[in-house]
């Protein structure tokens, strides 16, 4: 590797980024580091602030980089950090012989510089690399005093915050009572309108993560055809109607507040000794990949737990400024790996965070999962609304079925020898070739109203469906 | 939900969405159970609990039209192992239009597998599809599924049990294996067929084409349909049946053009006849040459100044007049004979630079030995590189490293990516793809070897197919 802490420090846009690129230099950070044997090239996972462990190369003879965190700053700290143990611990790399796919993709896509490396020598003014090793001063030693106004002030804000949700939470009862006062037909007509105006409201008044859900309740309306609308307005609002209860009964519920005003972080997360922690081997079902009105991009990743004798779904969920680009995510719809994932808090745990990545697991057929009891493939649906039902998207696995058309086009999903005669509708366009498949499994998000395939096991093996 | 709740879950809905106070629409377990002081707080009780009765209670009827497709079938050959899917994807996203996509699929076919059918799929219309995929072409067409696509035994009596992409493979086959069967065949269903089916039959007689086809040839000459007579035409010109296209005019077109040919004479020692195009002078002119060039038949033409068709070919002279060139080409290509097809090919060939060029219009008479002379030679000077993706029912899988090395083209394509030259890049990339679906699988592997040493990224998208290509090796069915 032709590289050495001159040119990382004079890569760096600041010396900030080099101070934090120095935290991560530790190995726990990095699940995965590898160098390739005959070309110039490193890569790794770093596990950054996001769900999903950020996905870093670089290319020691010309100092090319790419990662995808979803950082403004070019190179950003994962560079830095990658280069930086290149340089100075470059045994940490597994010398392998083959690019990963996605390493593969970058080098596809990008434009070398020309044969030279970038030059740098003129860039390390106001940097110091041996600055940013220097381990941070330790903070002076608060006395009682200060702690307990430190404390004080945090009780503070957490009941101002408090009161200003509650508030909220009223405005929005008020709202909801307005539009049925209106007429839902009026409503539908309108929704963007009304919930842009009322959202606005609602972060005003610190319910950031309500005012993004109602935010996108047009575009779920929109989704559904013209007579099925008023049916989705109800279940929309008549949602937000419970959330907003539960959360007046629980206002300290975890979940409820994730759902109401702001999330954890990722260390919350992983500090909280009731987060449920599952190491198993996933797989990546598939990605939902939603561009929100309040400008984020919302990138989930559906896990499958393929040891549970039951199924157990986990997402991983990452935000990031549209603005920032399209974004590759760390993993691809069929990847299997084992991990560690932990939990947030919830009545049906589904958010995880990757804690612990521990290496890929060899593809195969899911496990047969035991069917219900009375054999309803709805039956997961129901008992994760039992529990928490202002929630919408439930992961559930379908039994054996078939993909079928209605005299519109539409496609539904249809189960084989089904003493229910349930046949479910399907979101979106789906490739016609899926209508010619038997789908002995498949797995798929349940709103009530549409279903959103994300992958299925069939007759001509692993189908990406997402 | 009990089912009594139903009416009042549609009354309620009803109210809403017209608008107001629908409180007293509610079933009576509903009301007791939303009852509150304030009004609007009923309201929203109510509207929580249709939430959850509509979430919960209630499930999507399903139409009862609901139609199911047939399985798909299950193809002859294996599919792809699961480990080659991601080279073959990113072969086929590099691939730019679906003439390139349908030969990553030939490539896959050529070394015994078929690709899976979320990955690449063709199309009702692709009759360049690997025969093995016509089970999956008339899938899609929209065949119903209650018979069977199969290959074996086309006869009379199993006639309808093909679908029409399985039935024209297996004419194709049984008239290369017993023409005089399938042309009773032919003759037999052809006839009930509309104009189009019997168009397509007919031109199916090209394939083991001979003597014995003439009769039922001719026959056709008062066929009711235009394209089905003039189909028939060309391939008993093919036989050397001589016959005047028109019908039964005063004109005499083949007359009209041959007075468009000049006859002369070269050659100090050994004078021989030469043939080329008087120089035009008009536009119409040229447009009424190009038309009759397209209507006549090679067999008349020539007959016309006493001569056989190799022999004609051999006297035309090639670069006079570039239309006229291509015209006459292409008239070889339609109605000349099987040997006449042969005697130009070679010569252009042989002539090399441009002219070789020509050769593509005679793509779909050509056997697969001249198809690689014709591709070895645009290899070795390396002046046309682009016309190898033009070379149509090419076979995969055969081109050897020495067929690069020997000519220019390796040091082109080196020089290419290694220089500055984005369009030289660029167009070098669109080699490597064409090379990628010739090339055996050491050819591919050494190639990508070769051209990453010169500079390429060794990722780079353009070696997507030479990739897939290389890690195929091992599996050749031809």
């Amino acid at each position: 590797m032709q590289l050495d802490l001159k040119t990382i420090e004079a890569l760096a846009p600041d010396q900030a980024s080099l101070g934090a690129a120095a935290k991560l230099t530790k190995r726990s950070n990095w699940p995965r580091l590898e160098a390739h044997e005959q070309l110039p090239l490193i890569w790794g996972e770093c596990q950054g602030s996001g769900s999903n462990p950020y996905r870093v190369a670089f290319d020691t003879s010309d100092h090319g980089y790419k990662c995808t965190c979803p950082s403004r700053k070019f190179p950003c700290k994962h560079i830095l950090a990658l280069a930086w143990i290149g340089a100075t611990a470059a045994d940490s790399f597994a010398r392998v012989d083959q690019t990963p796919d996605w390493v593969n993709d970058w080098l596809g896509r990008r434009r070398k510089p020309g044969q030279s490396p970038t030059p740098v020598a003129a860039s390390s003014e106001g940097k110091s690399i041996d600055e940013a090793s220097r381990p941070a001063e330790s903070a002076p030693v608060e006395d009682a005093a200060a702690a307990e106004r430190r404390e004080a002030a945090q009780r503070k804000r957490a009941e101002d915050t408090r009161s200003a949700v509650s508030a909220a939470l009223d405005e929005l009862d008020q709202w909801i009572a307005d539009q049925l006062r209106l007429g839902l037909a009026g409503f539908v007509d309108a929704s963007s309108e009304r919930c842009r105006r009322i959202a606005a409201r609602l972060v005003d008044l610190k319910a950031t993560a309500l005012a993004g859900r109602i935010d996108e309740l047009p575009a779920r309306l929109m989704a559904l055809r013209g007579e099925e609308r008023p049916d989705a307005a109800i279940r929309e609002l008549g949602k937000l109607v419970l959330l907003a209860k539960a959360w007046r009964t629980a206002p300290d519920d975890a979940e409820l507040k994730r759902l109401v005003s702001t999330s954890e972080t990722r260390d919350q997360i992983l500090a909280n000794p009731d987060a449920v922690q599952v190491e198993s081997d996933w797989e990546v079902l598939g990605e939902k990949i939603e561009t929100r009105r309040d400008g984020l991009v919302s990138h989930a990743t559906w896990l499958l737990d393929l040891k549970s004798p039951t199924p157990r779904f986990a997402v991983l969920l990452d935000f990031f400024p549209a603005s920032a680009g399209r974004r590759s995510g760390a993993f691809a719809p069929g990847d299997r790996f084992k991990a560690r994932l932990v939990f947030y808090p919830s009545r049906h745990p589904l958010r995880a965070l990757v804690a612990e990545w521990l290496g890929d697991v060899a593809p195969g057929s899911w496990p047969s999962f035991a069917p219900d009891a009375a054999g309803d493939p709805l039956a997961a649906y129901a008992a994760f609304q039992d529990g928490a039902p202002w929630l919408s998207d439930c992961p559930i696995i379908l039994p054996a079925g078939a993909i079928a058309q209605d005299e519109k086009d539409g496609t539904w999903w249809q189960a084989v020898n089904d003493p229910h005669g349930i046949a479910l509708p399907v979101a979106g366009s789906v490739d016609p070739t899926l209508l010619g498949l038997d789908l002995t499994a498949t797995a798929a998000l349940w709103n009530g109203a549409r279903l959103e395939l994300l992958a299925s096991q069939s007759n001509m093996g692993r189908l990406d469906l997402s | 939900m009990n089912e009594l709740d139903q009416p009042g879950l549609a009354r309620l809905r009803d109210g809403w969405i017209s608008g107001g106070a629908a409180f007293e629409l509610a079933p009576v377990e509903w009301k007791e159970a939303a009852a509150a002081s304030s009004p609007d707080e009923q309201e929203r009780r109510l509207l929580a609990i249709a939430a959850q009765a509509l979430d919960v209670a209630l499930r999507p009827a399903a139409p009862k039209t609901l139609k199911r497709r047939p399985p798909l079938p299950v193809l002859a050959l294996p599919m792809l192992p699961e480990r080659l899917r991601p080279p073959l994807r990113a072969a086929l996203k590099y691939a730019a239009d679906a003439r390139l996509k349908t030969r990553v699929a030939t490539l896959v076919a050529s070394r015994g597998f078929v690709t899976h059918p979320m990955d690449w799929m063709p199309a009702a219309s692709d009759q360049a599809a690997p025969e093995v995929y016509a089970p999956w072409v008339d899938w899609q067409a929209g065949a119903d599924g209650e018979k069977h696509s199969r290959r074996e035994h086309l006869t009379a009596e199993t006639w309808d049990d093909f679908y029409p992409a399985a039935r024209r493979i297996a004419l194709v086959d049984l008239r290369r294996a017993v023409p005089a069967l399938a042309r009773t065949l032919i003759e037999t269903k052809g006839a009930r067929e509309s104009a189009e089916v019997r168009l397509a039959l007919i031109e199916l007689m090209r394939f083991g084409l001979g003597a014995d086809d003439v009769p039922f040839l001719q026959s056709l000459s008062s066929d009711r349909s235009g394209k089905v007579r003039e189909m028939a035409g060309r391939l008993l010109a093919r036989l050397g049946e001589r016959s005047y296209p028109t019908d039964g005019g005063t004109e005499d077109p083949t007359g009209e053009l041959a007075a468009l040919i000049e006859e002369g004479k070269s050659g100090f020692l050994r004078r021989r006849t030469t043939y080329a195009p008087i120089k035009l002078k008009s536009p119409a002119q040229q447009a009424r040459r190009a038309d009759l060039f397209a209507s006549c038949y090679f067999g008349d033409l020539v007959a016309r100044f006493g001569k056989t068709e190799p022999d004609f070919i051999g006297a035309w002279q090639f670069g006079v007049d570039d239309n006229a060139d291509r015209f006459l080409v292409l008239m070889v290509s339609v109605s000349g004979s099987d040997a006449a097809v042969a005697c130009l090919a070679d010569m252009l060939v042989a002539e090399g630079g441009k002219l070789t060029l020509l050769v593509l219009q005679l793509m779909l008479r050509l056997d697969s030995g001249r198809k690689r002379l014709l591709i070895r030679q645009i290899l070795n000077d390396a002046q046309n590189l682009h016309a190898l993706s033009l070379v149509e029912g090419a076979e995969a899988g055969w081109l050897q490293w020495g067929d690069l090395a020997n000519g220019k083209t390796l040091s082109a394509l080196r020089s290419a990516v290694s220089g500055d030259n984005d369009v030289m890049k660029r167009s070098a990339e669109q080699y490597l793809e064409a090379i990628g679906f010739l090339a055996t699988a050491a050819t591919a592997e050494k190639l990508i070897g070769d051209v990453a040493a010169a500079g390429l990224p060794p990722a780079s998208p353009s070696l997507s197919l030479l990739r897939l290509n290389a890690a195929l090796a091992g599996n050749t069915t031809k």
